[in-house]
């Protein structure tokens, strides 16, 4: 006989397990069929068995929206992470105005990515934006930040590092308070200088907030999209375009479904790939 | 996908609630406030003199943009009876998913399409499989604006007509006003963003100008990789590198053309009701043909941006419909619709049609877009036009802005790209 007892966990766990199969389970088994077809959403869907996939590694654009994106990535974390590291270190200790100034980094994770966007749009602008007026000003030339092919992905790089920044400080912030002050005693006692406090105690200690930051940062950046869709729309010369915005474009430019399905699962298996390379070196350091 | 899935049922709600009888038939018009008053004097002329047959008009839902509402509507089975802002690319994929009535089997929808428009623009219409599924109804020519003042500034008799001239106006009128080594003021404007309809407004009406209005496409292959396409890159490039045309997004900022930044910009005649709202004191412009080569002959063709009239076939009664829209398309609609939008109407021989003298009087800047209206093109019919488009787009940016290919080059490998996506 069915008691109620044995329901009850049912019906408690039932709101999650219907929000999975409707939101989770049946979108990604949808997907996964989808890139076995050919869709454009007003037409019955015609099964093109493998053309997709065959597509996908023909597609050259493709491959350099993962290449700008790891390029995004390779510039991104690094400088995530320096300038978070360096700015809670000195949110750390104790000077004047230390919570305002922890809310004014803080300030650009909560504006909404598209304002900062095109407010960095109008600062990066080569003629009439604030950098290059500035350049100019002391005697320099104009850069190109968002015309130049060579220089657009770095430029996304400094504002989304500008944007994040910090949320970072406030788990470098958790971290560092997290180290006990008694090392630090010992070491001034040994006579250890203010670097190599924080290369020998700070940084060892503080090395699981730091592989935090770069997994949350690599997914991230993974998935950026409205930096450059807003700013460059993947140019100059696709030097932009990210995997998700070329996803996007496929999917909802030219409703080429069943393709950006199949990018799509694509590009999770790549980063799944690294994230579990990341879990690794985790595991291996701890 | 789902964003498009839930819109449609938002829209299966909203035009439930909306229509006051179930049996009255749902026109969609543009949402701008022009467009409405149209449909409101024109639906309610005819629900008086058709009380059996009523409709019911209704602005497009708003959106990002009104393709994307149809589209929702398409998927969610919710579309209009009649709707009225069809972009002419968008139809052919909208015929093929079999959502659109024929209109050539309505009674009395040949004869009617005979007297209003010429064969070329029925030959432009008709889709793959031969039928019609659209009404031409409205266009809005792409053609040169330019500031006099600037103009007779440069001691030009007037507009550049041809590349020599426009090259030559190009170099008198760039300025580095600060002498910082760097350019102020730039002969024109065209957006570089390598988004596909960017395309309107630049190589696609410079194309039609130089080939008196040869297609794109033509059974499933391209057939622009051909000596006006390279010209016309060739042009515009030469404008890019010799820097008479800005690499930098100048959108952002004040109006470039009002505010004497730039000479000339590819606009259509929608910046007339702009400029008069915005326009600085003694500032004057006035509109001209697309620039051509120097040994160009005949008509200068260029893009009408065309919008058209379709039936869907979620309408009960297609005829009834058709008759509804005939009543908007006829002399008397078209003079409304001029006279209410500053739109054009596409029928033949609208600058000589004594019926519309009056406005084009009263109207002065429109007549030269009247003169222009018998030398437009529309789209090729095609269900790929945004990706052949977008193909074209990606060499524009390699060749024409950044100078990375030649134009043979990129027009080349444009067509290689257009005759792969048609064997996929």
């Amino acid at each position: 006989m069915i008691t109620k007892r044995k329901i009850l966990p049912y019906l408690l766990v039932s709101p999650y397990i219907v929000h999975f199969i409707l939101f989770v389970a049946f979108p990604v088994g949808f997907s996964i069929v989808l890139t076995f077809h050919q869709w454009n959403i007003i037409s019955p869907m015609e099964y093109t068995g493998l053309n997709n996939y065959i597509r996908l590694f023909n597609d050259k654009t493709f491959l350099r929206s993962i290449g700008n994106t790891l390029i995004f990535l390779v510039i991104h974390i690094p400088l995530q992470i320096i300038f978070a590291l360096f700015l809670a270190e000195i949110l750390n200790q104790k000077i004047k105005l230390r919570g305002a100034f922890r809310g004014a980094f803080f300030l650009p994770v909560i504006v909404s990515g598209v304002v900062v966007t095109i407010l960095w749009q109008q600062l990066y602008g080569f003629d009439t934006g604030l950098l290059n007026r500035l350049l100019t000003g002391i005697g320099l030339g104009k850069i190109g930040w968002l015309t130049d092919p060579d220089l657009a992905m770095s430029s996304i790089a400094i504002m989304a590092t500008w944007k994040n920044v910090g949320l970072y400080i406030v788990l470098f912030l958790v971290g560092l308070q997290t180290v006990p002050p008694q090392y630090y005693e010992a070491a001034e006692l040994e006579g250890a200088s203010h670097s190599q406090k924080f290369f020998k105690i700070t940084l060892p200690m503080i090395n699981p907030t730091i592989f935090m930051v770069v997994l949350l940062s690599t997914i991230g950046g993974f998935s950026l999209f409205i930096e450059p869709y807003v700013m460059t729309g993947g140019g100059p010369l696709n030097s932009t375009i990210s995997a998700v915005l070329y996803i996007y474009k496929q999917g909802f430019f030219y409703y080429h479904m069943g393709y950006a399905a199949t990018l799509g699962l694509f590009f999770a298996l790549i980063i799944l790939g690294v994230v579990i390379i990341q879990k690794k070196f985790i595991e291996k350091d701890n | 996908m789902i964003f498009v899935i839930l819109f449609g049922c938002v829209l299966t709600g909203c035009s439930d609630s909306n229509i006051n009888s179930s049996d009255a038939m749902l026109y969609w018009c543009s949402n701008n406030n022009d467009e409405i008053q149209f449909a409101k004097i024109f639906t309610e002329k005819w629900n008086k003199n058709n009380p059996n047959k009523q409709i019911k008009y209704q602005p497009v839902p708003e959106g990002r943009s009104s393709e994307e509402i149809i589209l929702a509507a398409v998927v969610g089975n919710t579309t209009p009876d009649i709707y009225s802002n069809m972009w002419q690319g968008d139809v052919e994929a909208y015929a093929q998913a079999n959502v659109l009535i024929a209109l050539d089997t309505l009674i009395g929808f040949m004869d009617f399409l005979y007297e209003r428009c010429d064969s070329a623009v029925i030959e432009e219409i008709k889709s793959l499989d031969g039928h019609i599924y659209q009404i031409p109804w409205k266009i809005n020519p792409i053609m040169l604006i330019y500031n006099v003042n600037l103009i007779s500034d440069l001691e030009l008799q007037g507009p550049p007509k041809t590349y020599s001239e426009f090259f030559s106006a190009s170099q008198k009128f760039q300025k580095d006003f600060d002498d910082d080594g760097y350019v102020d003021r730039w002969f024109g404007y065209s957006e570089v963003e390598v988004t596909w309809w960017q395309r309107f407004f630049d190589f696609y009406p410079l194309y039609l100008a130089a080939s008196g209005g040869a297609p794109l496409v033509k059974n499933n292959k391209a057939v622009f990789n051909n000596e006006y396409a390279i010209e016309v890159f060739s042009f515009l490039r030469e404008l890019y590198k010799k820097n008479y045309f800005s690499r930098e997004k100048l959108s952002a900022r004040q109006d470039v053309f009002l505010s004497g930044v730039t000479a000339t910009r590819f606009v259509g005649p929608w910046e007339i009701a702009h400029a008069e709202k915005f326009k600085p004191e003694g500032f004057e412009y006035e509109y001209s043909f697309m620039p051509v080569p120097d040994d160009h002959t005949g008509p200068v063709y260029t893009y009408g941006d065309p919008k058209n009239i379709v039936i869907f076939k979620t309408c009960k009664d297609p005829q009834a419909a058709w008759d509804y829209i005939k009543t908007i398309i006829d002399n008397e609609g078209d003079l409304k619709l001029l006279e209410l939008t500053n739109q054009l109407p596409r029928r033949r021989n609208l600058n000589s049609n004594s019926f519309f003298n009056d406005y084009f009087t009263n109207n002065p800047k429109m007549k030269i877009f009247a003169d222009q209206s018998d030398y437009v093109k529309g789209t090729d019919a095609s269900p790929v036009l945004k990706e052949i488009f977008d193909l074209i787009s990606q060499q524009y940016e390699a060749c024409v802005v950044y100078g990375k290919k030649s134009p043979t080059e990129a027009i080349n490998d444009a067509a290689d790209a257009v005759n792969l996506l048609f064997l996929e």
